[in-house]
């Protein structure tokens, strides 16, 4: 009982932390190991896979606004509207001065801006997104062959162990 | 006899150092989800100052505390984003501290609790001969 729960503990202390193996040590590694670095790998590509896709929703809404913005730019003062209350509740109401958009810029604080500002703010935070999200493909796309590079030496070495078939 | 209270001995002392060792690792994966959480909280805080520091003197500031929306002085709102932000990092900092003790511990526990696996093996093994 206390051994099995030994190698259990040994093997976790053994165990990869490290980051990538360089491809010759990947053969000197047992098929446990690889297993787990293959894990590893798999859990970090499936972490940013889901980062990317955030970022991807964040681009959309933000592209939403800037249509928003757009189209109210196009209205004239004084137009009759209505004004969403709740999910569920709309009041009629006139549009005010179009020129001033209160901008959320995070924690709390919201900025009034001018129109061509406003949309200014939405291009750059756009332009943000897009450089963050083609910075974190590159990081994604790395470790993803990574990860299938394991996944090929462990296929190898798992027919290596039984070659009857 | 004496033997196999020893070896029970030493499966106790093992048993109890391998759970400590689960603490310590508990507690390093908190570290790292607070430090996320700071981390994500720094970078909000780092993009509205530099909104802030983008607007003219005479932009209207508005915080929105609770469901109001409250007008802020421009001045004293770059202020309090500075103050979060010096905030953040100093907890940052503090918990990095924290994060290098609790892993040298992990690592020394693990020495610990590699070395009484062996002494119970070759205790078991020396039983088996005998």
């Amino acid at each position: 009982m206390s051994s099995s729960k030994g190698i259990g503990i040994g093997g976790g202390v053994g165990g990869p932390k490290t980051t990538a193996p360089v491809a010759t040590e990947l053969d000197k590694l047992s098929v446990e190991q690889l297993r787990a670095v293959k894990e590893q790998a798999d859990l970090e590509v499936n972490l940013l896979q889901d980062s990317l896709n955030n970022i991807r929703t964040a681009t959309a809404r933000l592209d939403i606004a800037s249509n928003a913005l757009n189209d109210l730019s196009l209205r004239p003062q004084g137009k009759k509207m209505l004004v969403p209350l709740t999910a569920s509740l709309y009041v009629p109401g006139t549009l005010d001065d179009a020129d001033k958009v209160l901008v959320d810029v995070g924690t709390g604080y919201f900025i009034e801006k001018t129109m061509v500002e406003g949309k200014d703010y939405c291009e750059r935070k756009i332009n943000l997104l897009k450089s963050n999200y083609d910075q974190l493909l590159e990081v994604a796309t790395k470790k993803k062959s990574i990860a299938d590079e394991v996944g090929i030496v462990l296929q190898a070495k798992l027919r290596q162990l039984t070659p009857s078939q | 006899m004496a033997s196999s209270t020893a070896l029970r001995e030493l499966q106790r002392d093992l048993e109890n150092k391998a759970n400590d060792l689960s603490k310590l690792q508990k507690d390093i994966a908190k570290n790292h989800q607070v430090r996320k959480k700071y981390t994500i909280q720094l970078g909000e805080n780092e993009l509205v100052l530099k909104e802030l520091e983008l607007l003219n003197e005479d932009a209207n500031v508005f915080k929105l505390i609770g469901p109001v929306l409250v007008k802020q002085d421009l001045a004293e709102a770059r202020a309090n984003v500075r103050k979060r932000i010096d905030y953040i990092s100093a907890e940052l900092k503090r918990l990095d501290a924290t994060l290098q003790d609790l892993e040298d511990k992990q690592k020394s526990k693990q020495e610990t609790v590699f070395k009484l696996q062996q002494k119970v093996q070759s205790f078991q093994a020396g039983k088996g001969k005998a």
